[in-house]
Order: C-alpha cells, then structure tokens, then sequence
C-alpha cells in the first residue's frame, strides 16, 4: 500500500519536460527558411587568404587577381584576421607608398566575427548587420575555416526563394 | 506581414539609405577616395549637371589601380568609372533591389527620386539588416570571436 501511495505521487508529481514546449511560428516560409536552413547554403568556396607575412601590397594584387573584396588572413590553419577592401580604403589608399610595405598582420582586422556551419542564416545575416562587415567568415566544430558568408549567396537566396514563390 | 510580404509590398525608403557621394566626372580620383573615406562609403557616384546618375566610382577599382597603376590616382573619375549600374526608386518595392544586387551582380544601387535625381545609396548591407530586423534573437545569440566589430559600418 505504501508502495502504490508512493508510485500514485511519482505519477501526480510527474512532469512532462516538453509540455511547455512550443515550436517556433514563422510568418511565412522566407523566415522559416533563413532560421532553418544552415549558413552553408550561403557559403563561399573557395576561400580568399592570405598569409599573415604577406605585404599589404601583395594583399592589394591578391584581392585585385582574384576580384574579391576580402582575404581571409591566416597562420597556419588559424584564422588571425580579415582584411578587406575598405581597409585598402581607409589605412591604405591615401598613403600607399608607406602603407603598402608593412605586413598584412599589422593593418588587418584582428579576430573578425564569425559564424559556425550548424548557424543558421538568420544568424549570417545578424552577424552581418551587428559585426558591421558584409564578409563573415564560417568556422567548423574545430575552429578552422570552411568558407565564409558570401552578400551574393544571400542575394541569390533571397531571389531564389520568391522565384519559387512565384512572386509577381 | 510577415517578411515576405514585406519584402514584396514595402518600398525601398524602408531601408536604411545611405547618403550618396555625387561628383562630376572631372573630380581626381585622390579627391575621390578621401570623400570615400570621410563618409565611410565604397563608392562615389559621378553625376551630370542636373544631378543624375551617369556612373560609378568604386573601391573595386581603386584597389585594381593600386596593385596596377598606382600613377592612375591622379586622374579624373571619369576615366575609370563604371557605367553598368542599377537604380531603383524610393517607392519600388524591395524585391527590386534584391532582383538588382543579383542580376547585375552589385554591391549596392542607386536610390532616386521620381525626377532621377541621386539620393541614397543602398545595398548588400542594407538589405542585410532589414532582413536581420526581423530576427531579433538572432542579433542576440550572434557568436563573435573576442575581436571588435568596426568601428565604422561598412558597405551600403
């Protein structure tokens, strides 16, 4: 008796941890979307980097031969900074002949925002409008670079969506 | 409304415009770059004598300049301006900027008003933050590296 008095308390006391569970609600599929889907759907391969010895100006020549507006900076495996093309803008451009000598490490943005791969695309674009660089870089589980968030590959992502939508 | 629809019915003055450099085509290049700079923007937009747009000077091309021909600095922006660029209304709906930055592969667009006349600037950034907007936990768990953000924003 003493037992069943006890299992009929367990049963009372018994809380289901899901019961105050509530999925998230969207508005609509595009906010579903960009929280469900991964960062890898807007990720840029390959990367652009660099060396952290590079010179700024082998950094200019690379960011110009490759068309793009931003180098990873590394050593090694390690991401240690991002350097972009408003950098070239703003400690560069009006002072070349001095700037342009010094290593890459010293004009670089050090320890740049990132993203991880499980992110969703939501928080690429967070971390866009709140880092204040349209480049983020992406990281594994490890740390170590996998891509980094492409603007054109959110652009493409967004026109994608509403072509499929059917949009007017 | 939820962000799709806001996407296709708001207009673009919804989104965080940024105030266009115009120059005329004869400004030096140098000139060009520290208006860049003071404003914290990519680009300069050279315009005609009514203020229209007529092309568009860009740190793309300042940074081929600088691995290139560095000597270029001292010429005039409209030697090296782009005449490939986009423009959109403050009252045509955003998906037009969206369609825009893609089909013509942009960073940004030029904002006018019904007499064509340049008034902002908008773009990858901006659109990125009217879509971030809508995702306030998201601003909120962010993960950053123990770096800064910059000090000054970046693109339009």
């Amino acid at each position: 008796m003493t037992d069943r008095k006890r299992q009929s308390t367990s049963t009372d006391e018994f809380e289901d941890p899901l019961s105050n569970f509530e999925p998230r609600q969207f508005d609509d599929a595009l906010e579903q979307a960009l929280c469900e889907e991964s960062v890898t759907a807007v990720n840029s391969t390959p990367i652009a980097s660099i060396h952290a010895d590079a010179t700024v100006q082998e950094a200019i020549e690379r960011l110009s031969e490759l068309d793009v507006a931003c180098l990873l900076v590394m050593e090694g495996d390690a991401l240690v900074g991002i350097f972009t093309a408003r950098d070239v803008l703003n400690r560069v451009a009006l002072d070349c002949e001095t700037e342009c000598q010094k290593r890459i490490a010293e004009l670089m943005t050090p320890s740049p925002s990132v993203v991880h791969e499980t992110d969703s695309v939501a928080d690429a674009l967070s971390a866009i409008a709140v880092g204040g660089r349209r480049h983020v870089p992406i990281l594994d589980v490890d740390d170590k670079v996998v891509g980094i968030v492409s603007p054109q590959r959110v652009n493409a992502f967004l026109q994608d969506h509403f072509q499929q939508i059917g949009k007017p | 409304m939820g962000l799709e629809q806001n996407i296709l019915n708001e207009p673009v003055s919804k989104l965080k415009l940024r105030k266009a450099i115009t120059v005329d085509g004869r400004t030096s290049i140098l000139h060009a770059t520290e208006l860049m700079r003071q404003e914290g923007l990519g680009c300069v937009i050279v315009v005609d004598t009514k203020g229209r747009p007529v092309g568009k000077f860009t740190e793309r091309v300042l940074i081929d300049l600088l691995a290139k021909d560095k000597a270029a600095l001292n010429q005039s922006v409209g030697e090296y301006m782009a005449t490939v660029w986009d423009q959109v209304r403050t009252t045509d709906p955003i998906i037009r900027v969206v369609d825009a930055l893609r089909d013509h592969d942009l960073r940004f667009v030029v904002v006018v008003d019904d007499h064509d006349v340049a008034v902002g600037l908008t773009g990858q950034r901006g659109l990125a933050e009217y879509v971030a907007d809508h995702f306030p936990h998201a601003v909120m768990t962010s993960r950053a590296t123990e770096g800064q953000a910059m000090p000054q924003r970046e693109g339009a």
